[in-house]
């Protein structure tokens, strides 16, 4: 477990510096324009040009880290959605357990396809998205101040929990604990010793975080101020525009009977 | 009717529970792994046990936490993506229904503390029956979603995350209880604790038992009916409609019965109450 679980990198590159709004408009845009087509080869533009845009503002290496996931879903996904399917067009393969149609295939390529965009497309929102600018948008999107505030907090706890269940894990097992068993149920079990420990450090810091909360003066009903406020610019608005017009078109095109299978 | 949902942000320490709550989850689900089942796809995670015990003992800043937890670890495991919102309603009522149906299942119901230490096999029924509930409303609510999104089929989700849920949650919930429930009660952050009287809801006993039988029933009929309709049983295709009538998302059939059984489940929540605190010493 790396020792910064975040998915964020500190680049300077045109998406890092737009307001957290316009990039969720952004990607609004290339989730519709996703889902609304199921022709592979129209879903594979989206793909590309998000994965693209991934490597251009340094997530390579995120991508590499959560490969595997996008391989097994994409597979998996391949495999499954066949048998969901309509068949149609030319017999492409025939097996004692069944036949796979043309249509069959292209359905199913599409929907793999549809769920490696929709993963690759929420990487690069949080490639390029820090914690703080993912709650301060949240705010700005008229989100209530004390559901922001939790979830900022939750991802400021979050990598301490991290790294104490792993610090648990690892002094449990110098006492000559093993995690694992001979089935699922005796596996599951041996998490019991490294549960515990998690879960009273993490209550116990909920009386006295809540009493250095209001000894500041905390209080989720005034209205709020932020420090680091971003500026929602002319860029911003083109942005969210070019989201917008992602959504109007897809949507246009595919009522025009284009990118079907 | 329901208020305590958003009255609890009022409350400091309901606020600071939702956090924990929501950063213990979603560290616990990564390094946590368990036993996998389809590498990359699905494993069964002990860190699926939260929702269940912290909703029954922290209420409704459980339910918030939960789907909170889940939207980070989406977040931080590179899956954030339109799944996220319906695993975040998901696991909210996965954490809701513990707070819900606990002492409110009449002769299920152990009418004792979840502390596993009177009437124990009582309590695990009990516990099973809230596990079960929970985790079919939530395979139900993240399944249908990702179905309208045209991810999965109902069927293989929706019967992954049940057995996910159920088994993690029944294996270590009850030591768990046994062992933390005391400690956290004596602590003082039980949600009968920190929500204001006022603020509980106020539904009468009967009125609360009949909204917890109906959140049960509607969870695992539209588990078992969406599973059932997903693998074609009753002449009604899963794939075969996508096409022509919704364009890329799940099947007509399948989006009514969803959109129906949220509802009825909404319904069933407003009207519903809460007995933990009538069980407190």
């Amino acid at each position: 477990m790396s020792s910064s679980p975040s998915l964020y990198v500190d680049r300077d590159t045109f998406l890092h510096r737009l307001n957290a709004r316009s990039k969720l408009a952004l990607l609004v845009g290339v989730f519709v324009t996703v889902y609304v087509f199921g022709d592979p080869l129209w879903v594979f533009v989206p793909l590309a040009a998000t994965f693209a845009t991934l490597l251009l503002v340094g997530g390579w290496a995120n991508f590499k880290r959560l490969s595997f996931i996008v391989a097994a879903l994409f597979l998996v996904g391949f495999a499954v959605w066949p048998a969901f399917a309509e068949s149609g067009g030319p017999v492409l393969l025939e097996t004692p357990l069944g036949t796979l149609t043309e249509r069959e295939l292209l359905f199913a390529l599409g929907r793999s396809e549809r769920i490696a965009a929709f993963i690759v497309g929420g990487l690069l929102f949080v490639t390029t998205t820090s914690n703080e600018e993912i709650v301060a948008g949240m705010r700005s999107l008229g989100f209530p101040y004390a559901f922001c505030f939790a979830v900022g907090t939750a991802l400021r706890l979050f990598p301490t929990f991290l790294g104490s269940a792993n610090t648990v894990r690892q002094a449990q097992a110098a006492r000559g604990h093993e995690v694992g068993g001979g089935n699922p149920v005796e596996t599951l079990r041996s998490y019991i010793p490294l549960l515990i420990p998690v879960f009273m450090t993490a209550i116990r810091n909920v009386q006295t975080q809540a009493m250095a909360l209001e000894a500041r003066g905390f209080d989720t009903r005034g209205d709020r101020t932020f420090y680091d406020r971003q500026p929602f610019g002319p860029t911003d608005w083109a942005v969210a525009a070019f989201g917008l017009a992602l959504v109007v078109g897809s949507i246009y095109l595919r009522l025009q009977g284009y990118g079907t299978v | 009717m329901m208020k305590e949902l958003v009255t609890m942000w009022r409350d400091t320490r309901m606020i600071m529970l939702v956090a924990v709550v929501a950063a213990v989850y979603a560290a616990l689900l990564i390094p946590f792994a368990g036993l996998v089942i389809i590498p990359g796809i699905t494993a069964v995670r002990p860190g699926n046990v939260i929702p269940v015990i912290f909703g029954i003992l922290f209420g409704p800043a459980a339910a918030w936490g939960s789907g909170i937890g889940n939207l980070i670890n989406d977040v931080f495991a590179g899956t954030f993506g339109p799944g996220s919102l319906f695993g975040f309603i998901g696991n909210f009522f996965f954490g809701l229904i513990g707070y819900k149906l606990w002492g409110n299942l009449g002769a299920l119901s152990s009418g004792v503390e979840p502390n596993f230490r009177e009437n124990a096999g009582r309590q695990l029924l009990e516990y099973i029956i809230v596990v079960v509930v929970g985790s079919a409303l939530c395979a139900s609510i993240i399944a249908w979603g990702l179905e309208v999104l045209g991810l999965f089929p109902f069927s293989v989700l929706g019967t992954i995350i049940l057995l996910n849920n159920v088994i993690a949650s029944v294996v270590l919930g009850p030591p768990l209880l046994y062992l933390t429930y005391p400690r956290i009660k004596d602590m003082g952050l039980l949600y009968p604790d920190l929500l204001r009287d006022e603020d509980l809801p106020d539904a009468s006993a009967s009125r609360a038992q009949t909204a917890a039988f109906g959140l049960a029933v509607v969870s695992v009929v539209w588990a078992a009916v969406g599973i059932a309709v997903s693998l074609g049983i009753q002449d009604v295709p899963f794939g075969a409609s996508q096409g022509e009538q919704f364009g890329a998302g799940g099947s007509t059939v399948q989006i009514a019965i969803g959109a129906i059984s949220f509802l009825a489940v909404l319904g069933l929540t407003v009207i519903s109450g809460e007995r933990l605190s009538k069980l407190l010493d």
